[in-house]
């Protein structure tokens, strides 16, 4: 798996997007400055949260569609597999814990007269300590929940081959 | 004479004008053909078969899936070049920045923001 690491980015898809490269690279930063879900809503991407961005290869569009509710499930099963919690999916593409947002996916596409390009962006608050006053009742993290850090490359990892097998399962 | 016709859901503009004594032109889109009274159907068949018949597709950028219009960067009258970003067209929670299939200067804008639109609809005429 080819990880390309940043200290600090503007938001993952945007680099991802910009990059344009080989299908399976992972876009990796420690700290987003301008993290953003649909319709460009902020989403708080401090230092200790998990935040990549997949680049795809080339899918269909319904495809795509399928994979962004698959990546939530995935990330679902991750958490419920090596912390024994119970996150809820809040269809397509929001990850709950305790009614909490924990992890938010936004997948980006270009197209022209066909998909161009597509990146899969993947923010999940891991080792987030506090949250400002005004996120504190919408979110939460896994630091938070069970009280101790977790790793989050290993996580990355099992992530990312998660979502390689179901695109191979969703298209041919 | 001007007429509009509707073939499939697509409106073409076609103008028929009498030129000289006995030529006539007849314009579809931004394409000329001319004709003279005397040539016959041989002609007007010669024509059509030499019509590519993409060229009325062409300069249509199409929706290539349902969704909703989130943001428009070009406006009418303004030239964009094959591949410059147009829209962002949000669809299942997915961002798509639709970037335009070809260059031309934006003759229409048939959406406006946060308006839903259909697989295939029109969304931007180009000439």
């Amino acid at each position: 798996m080819e990880i390309k690491k940043y200290k600090v980015v503007s938001s993952t898809n945007l680099i991802a997007k910009r990059l344009r490269p080989e299908p399976w690279l992972v876009i990796l930063a420690e700290k987003q400055t301008v993290g953003y879900g649909k319709k460009l809503s902020h989403w708080f991407s401090p230092k200790g949260g998990l935040y990549f961005s997949i680049v795809l290869p080339k899918s269909k569009i319904e495809d795509l569609q399928t994979l962004t509710i698959l990546a939530a499930f995935i990330v679902a099963k991750t958490i419920k597999d090596n912390f024994s919690l119970e996150p809820l999916i809040k269809l397509p593409n929001d990850v709950l814990l305790n009614q909490k947002k924990i992890c938010g996916i936004l997948t980006e596409n270009i197209i022209g007269k066909e998909v161009k390009s597509s990146v899969i962006g993947i923010g999940l608050n891991t080792n987030i300590d506090k949250f400002p006053k005004e996120l504190e009742n919408e979110a939460t993290s896994l630091k938070v929940e069970l009280g101790k850090e977790v790793n989050n490359e290993k996580i990355l990892k099992q992530i990312v081959e998660g979502i390689k097998q179901q695109l191979k399962t969703i298209s041919e | 004479m001007k007429l509009k016709l509707r073939i499939r859901d697509r409106e073409y503009e076609v103008e028929i004008k009498k030129e000289e004594q006995d030529k006539f032109k007849i314009k579809i889109g931004q394409k000329e053909f001319l004709f003279r009274e005397e040539e016959g159907e041989e002609k007007i068949s010669f024509a059509r078969a030499s019509l590519p018949k993409r060229d009325f597709l062409k300069k249509e950028l199409l929706s290539p899936i349902a969704g909703i219009i989130s943001e428009i960067f070009v406006k009418e009258g303004e030239f964009v070049k094959k591949d410059q970003k147009v829209l962002i067209l949000s669809a299942m929670k997915m961002e798509n920045e639709i970037v335009s299939e070809f260059s031309g200067k934006v003759k229409e804008i048939l959406v406006e923001k946060n308006q839903e639109v259909k697989e295939g609809d029109i969304l931007i005429v180009l000439v």
